[in-house]
């Protein structure tokens, strides 16, 4: 029994971390439609700000974490502009290609400019875990749970409450009618890709003191961020909330009980029978046509 | 492309052996055939029905796996591996073709990753099959009768006869009915629907015909490099045959092939000059310039060129494929 | 746009023309090296370049082999079998090396060797693992480290003084993960111990909580671990998270210990390393001043520390390739071969000496490396607590 609630524990809080790649990935993929392959890159450049930060200027965490976001944000926009923006009209595998070119680019850079030792990001918690009965978790990982959770508050507020989130929600439903309506498309989507951009940098930050930061991290993060956002649904904030965690507990129960060697398939044979029998995600209202 | 034009390439790639300077670039044309092979395979997926598989790596593995372990473990001959290879990968394309093809755009994709994903898994933990990540070296040379096709000439002319083969099959089908109905489909498909095309059983049938020949370019991988191990799902082999599609020009019949000799060469050129550290990064840039300044495609692009600007009476000729 | 299109014919064609343009020969002798530069073990196959680097200076600063330099001729395999492939062509064919060494990681080096007996050039190999290697039956192929096998047995002597009972094993699912569980495996069945649960994790993977709390519920006194440093690193601090209290051993000589007492901290207290190279104390090794001065060169050029227990491997296989050019008196391939079979030198690991692997009359060469076991030991890395007790 212990170990089935370890088996949880560790589920729950890897899953935090996968909702929070997916929500950003989501926002992009649905609004924008862009099959964007370099999500990860951004997950990947939001941990080396944070090692900057911390490691070599020596200032607090949550500095770090806002000049992740900062830095991610900026670079999105950048991207959409410069890249995105004038091949709009293209299809959306020239599209992918080019998020594709920027993955590599990306990668390599990083790889030139950090070298391929992995660095380690200090942080101030104790090493020591918690104890909750039978199961144990790491302070920093609490922490990070806790932050995440709030930054998934933040941008539900946003999406919700602000002016900026209604006209990207309005270009989500109905692109042609929102831009008749006076939505400016261009801003919209390079706001988009900004935010999504940020979080993932966000993710990056916040998970890099918990893992080690080095060039190839953010492969694996793209296609679980891609397993996220079927789960839940193009598009579907609390879906790819609940995706995440979903994906999370799904891999450490397999991984526990079924074969270790096998865990990555679980989330492939998920998005398969997913996108079979019910193609709009677990947590869609209304059926969109695929 | 006129036909004198097209006598002259192939007189060109008959001979290419007798001009080229050395061994190693025999190797990078072997290679760039190869891929050809696979290019031609994923653009009938994506230039001609719209689809985008990310995961055709899954037929090319299986295609040299099944090549590699019939002809070690139960020593056949590399002619019915080859075409056991075709055959379980085209099986295995039938199988995606009916799961998948009911979903479209960015679902289609995914399914089609994870497909893969899960194939390469598979490769890596079924050891007693595949051998796992040990893999399986020492794949049989083909041979011809008496003949061992392990020289690098006589296995460039097997390559240029497959290349060969997998053109004319796909001209073929592109030019009939089938071909119709799938432009038809990849255009409007409600539209398509409407007129009574059956689409699902034309992309099936496309989905077929891609992962046989991608099977093929698995088996023909497997015998020359005599090694498989589960790096075959590697993505970015998927992503260098996505590359070398687009790039090159998808839903023509050339696009493909001009992309993989592009993209065979150009990796190995940037090996001899530019120093490794710069390689990847060059190749990345190049990659994102040439989408932006080409985004139709290599081929589509030199066409238009040709044909000149498009002119506003109905005369014109229409641009050449 | 036509424009545009003419300039992407004209750099196809430019590409094509490079690629016809032959190589010159020149008066250094090159060596070929293929390492993965670029890639998830991007920096193993770096740390091996700089230790090959160091030994062609140190080698050139002596005037060379018979009055030439040494030009070592890098390739990146991209850690891709394919890539090495065509590393090994292009090295043997356009560059014309007489001898090559790599390509680091087990399929890479497979995937090398048709090439390697299609050419007739020899490859000495520096990392990999497989005992499949050397058991081929590819005469062209001399490797330098130790197979999981060659491992297990020097770790044989120490079994019963570690008190090893039950045992679990944690790998990385690649063939040096899985060689590594079979030799050790077997080698401590012989030696009385039970075998509990062998769990691997994905090359990529960073969460292995999962396989942790599985390993956890044996009861076993001992784990053995088998990956790269930063996975290592990740497996101690997620045990430690999940209070898993038991003695760790880390195999396969890349596990940096350095490295994890800087990222790992309290983590990986305790544990002991089979490593090949003893950087911080290089007296103990069989040559003990090329070991310290080795330790300083690379000090001097500014490398990270960490990377010394990987380093000298490039330095060990670039230095057996040029005394066996000095040896066959020329640089041609097949020379260098037979002379392989002849050359004894003094690497940084220690004796360097071929022996017969394989079958016979298609024999590989493989030395028999020295290996050693360390611990961490109050935050610092020492010899293991049952040695010191003497």
């Amino acid at each position: 029994m212990a170990e089935l609630l370890q088996h949880l524990l560790n589920g729950l809080v890897l899953g935090g971390t996968y909702a929070l790649l997916g929500i950003g990935l989501t926002l992009i993929f649905g609004l924008i439609n862009v099959v964007n392959f370099a999500h990860g890159e951004f997950y990947t450049l939001g941990a080396y700000v944070s090692f900057a930060v911390l490691a070599l200027a020596g200032i607090g965490f949550f500095v770090a974490l806002v000049a992740a976001i900062v830095v991610g944000a900026a670079l999105g926009w950048l991207c959409e502009v410069a890249l995105l923006r004038p091949l709009r009209n293209e299809s959306i595998d020239t599209t992918m290609l080019v998020m594709i070119g920027v993955w590599i680019a990306m990668q390599n850079a990083e790889l030139l400019g950090w070298g391929g030792v992995a660095k380690s990001i200090p942080h101030p918690f104790p090493t020591a875990p918690l104890v909750l009965g039978p199961v144990a978790i790491a302070p920093l990982r609490l922490f990070v749970l806790v932050l995440a959770a709030g930054l998934i508050a933040a941008s539900w507020l946003l999406i919700q409450k602000t002016k900026l989130g209604r006209a990207m929600r309005a270009t989500f439903q109905d692109r042609d009618t929102a831009a008749l309506m006076g939505v400016g498309i261009g801003r919209i989507h390079a706001a988009t890709f900004a935010f999504g951009s940020g979080l993932a940098a966000a993710a990056g930050a916040l998970l890099g003191p918990i893992f080690l930061v080095y060039p190839s991290m953010g492969d694996l993060a793209s296609l679980k961020a891609f397993s996220v956002v079927i789960l839940g649904g193009l598009g579907n904030l609390p879906g790819a909330t609940l995706g995440g965690l979903l994906l999370g507990i799904a891999e450490e129960l397999g991984a526990g009980y079924i074969s270790s060697g096998y865990r990555d398939a679980v989330g492939f044979v998920i998005i398969i029978l997913i996108l079979l029998f019910r193609p709009s995600g677990l947590f869609a209202r209304q059926e969109r046509i695929a | 492309m006129t036909r004198a034009g097209g006598w002259l390439l192939a007189a060109g790639a008959l001979t290419l052996p007798l001009c080229l300077q050395s061994t190693y670039h025999l190797h990078v044309a072997i290679m760039a055939g190869i891929f050809g092979v696979l290019a031609m395979s994923l653009n009938l997926l994506l230039g001609y029905t719209g689809q985008l598989s990310l995961g055709h790596t899954a037929f090319f593995g299986i295609g040299a796996y099944t090549s590699a372990l019939l002809t070690l473990k139960l020593e056949w001959s590399f002619w019915p591996a080859c075409a056991a290879a075709v055959g379980l990968a085209g099986a295995a394309g039938f199988f995606i073709g009916r799961l998948a093809l009911k979903l479209r755009g960015a679902y289609f994709v995914l399914v089609t990753i994870s497909f893969a994903g899960v194939i390469s898994l598979v490769s890596v933990n079924w050891i007693e099959l595949t051998n796992g990540p040990l893999g399986l070296p020492g794949v049989p040379a083909p041979e011809l009768g008496p003949w061992s096709l392990r020289t690098k000439t006589a296995y460039y002319y097997l390559v240029l006869a497959a290349v060969a083969l997998s053109y004319a099959v796909c001209r073929r089908l592109v030019r009939s009915r089938i071909g119709r109905a799938l432009m038809a489909l990849r255009e409007n498909e409600a539209l398509a629907e409407s007129i009574g095309v059956d689409v699902t059983h034309y992309l099936v049938l496309a989905a077929v015909v891609s992962a046989a020949m991608a099977g093929l370019g698995g088996s023909l991988y497997a015998h020359y490099t005599r090694f498989v191990s589960p790096e075959v799902f590697l993505f970015t082999y998927t992503v260098t045959m996505v590359i070398m599609v687009v790039a090159g020009g998808k839903g023509t019949l050339a696009g493909p092939l001009v992309g993989a000799v592009l993209f065979t060469v150009l990796p190995e050129t940037l090996r001899a000059v530019a120093s490794w550290q710069w390689q990847m990064l060059a190749y990345g840039l190049l990659l994102v310039l040439l989408l932006f300044f080409l985004p139709r495609g290599i081929v589509p692009q030199i066409s238009a060129y040709i044909a000149g600007p498009p002119r506003s009476d109905p005369g014109s000729r229409a641009p050449s494929p | 746009m036509g424009k545009r299109s003419i300039g992407l014919v004209a750099l196809v064609l430019v590409a094509l023309a490079a690629l016809a343009v032959p190589g010159h020969s020149q008066a250094p002798i090159k060596i070929g090296v293929i390492e993965p530069l670029s890639g998830p073990v991007a920096a193993s196959g770096n740390y091996v370049r700089m230790g090959a680097e160091i030994a062609r200076d140190w080698i050139n600063a002596k005037g060379g082999i018979a009055g030439r330099k040494i030009d070592l001729l890098i390739e990146d395999n991209k850690s891709d079998p394919k890539e090495a492939a065509s590393a090994a062509e292009k090295l043997i064919v356009r560059d014309k090396v007489p001898a090559i060494m790599g390509a680091w990681g087990s399929s890479m080096t497979l995937a090398a060797m048709p090439k390697l007996e299609e050419y007739g050039v020899p490859m000495v190999v520096e990392t990999s693992s497989a005992a499949s290697i050397t058991k081929r039956g590819n005469p062209w192929i001399f490797r330098i480290s130790p197979p999981s096998e060659m491992e297990a047995l020097g770790l044989e002597q120490y079994v019963d003084k570690l008190g090893v009972k039950r045992v679990d094993f944690l790998a990385v699912n690649t063939d040096w993960g899985r060689g590594s569980i079979t030799a050790f495996g077997d080698m401590l069945k012989k030696r009385g111990a039970a075998v509990g649960v062998a769990e691997f994790m994905d090359q990529s993977a960073t969460d292995m909580n999962a396989q942790i709390t599985k390993i956890k519920a044996t009861g076993g006194d001992t784990l053995f671990l088998t990956t790269a440093v930063e996975q290592i690193t990740l497996v101690m601090k997620q045990a430690q998270e999940q209070r898993l209290t038991r003695k760790i051993v880390t195999t396969g000589g890349s596990s940096s210990p350095t490295q994890l007492i800087k990222q790992a901290g309290a983590a990986a207290e305790g544990s002991y390393h089979i490593v090949f190279f003893m950087p911080w104390f290089p007296e103990s090794m069989p040559d003990g001043k090329l070991a310290k001065a080795f330790v300083d060169e690379w000090a001097k050029r500014g490398h990270p520390f960490e990377g010394l227990t990987e380093g000298f491997r490039g330095h060990d296989g670039i230095a057996t390739i040029a005394e066996a050019i000095r040896v066959a008196g020329k640089d041609e391939a097949a020379a260098v071969r037979d002379a392989l079979w002849k050359v004894s030198l003094m690497g940084v690991n220690g004796p360097i000496k071929f022996e017969k692997d394989g079958p016979t009359g298609k024999e590989s060469g493989q030395s028999k490396p020295s290996i050693f076991v360390v611990q961490i030991r109050d935050g610092k890395v020492a010899l293991p607590d049952f040695l010191a007790k003497k």
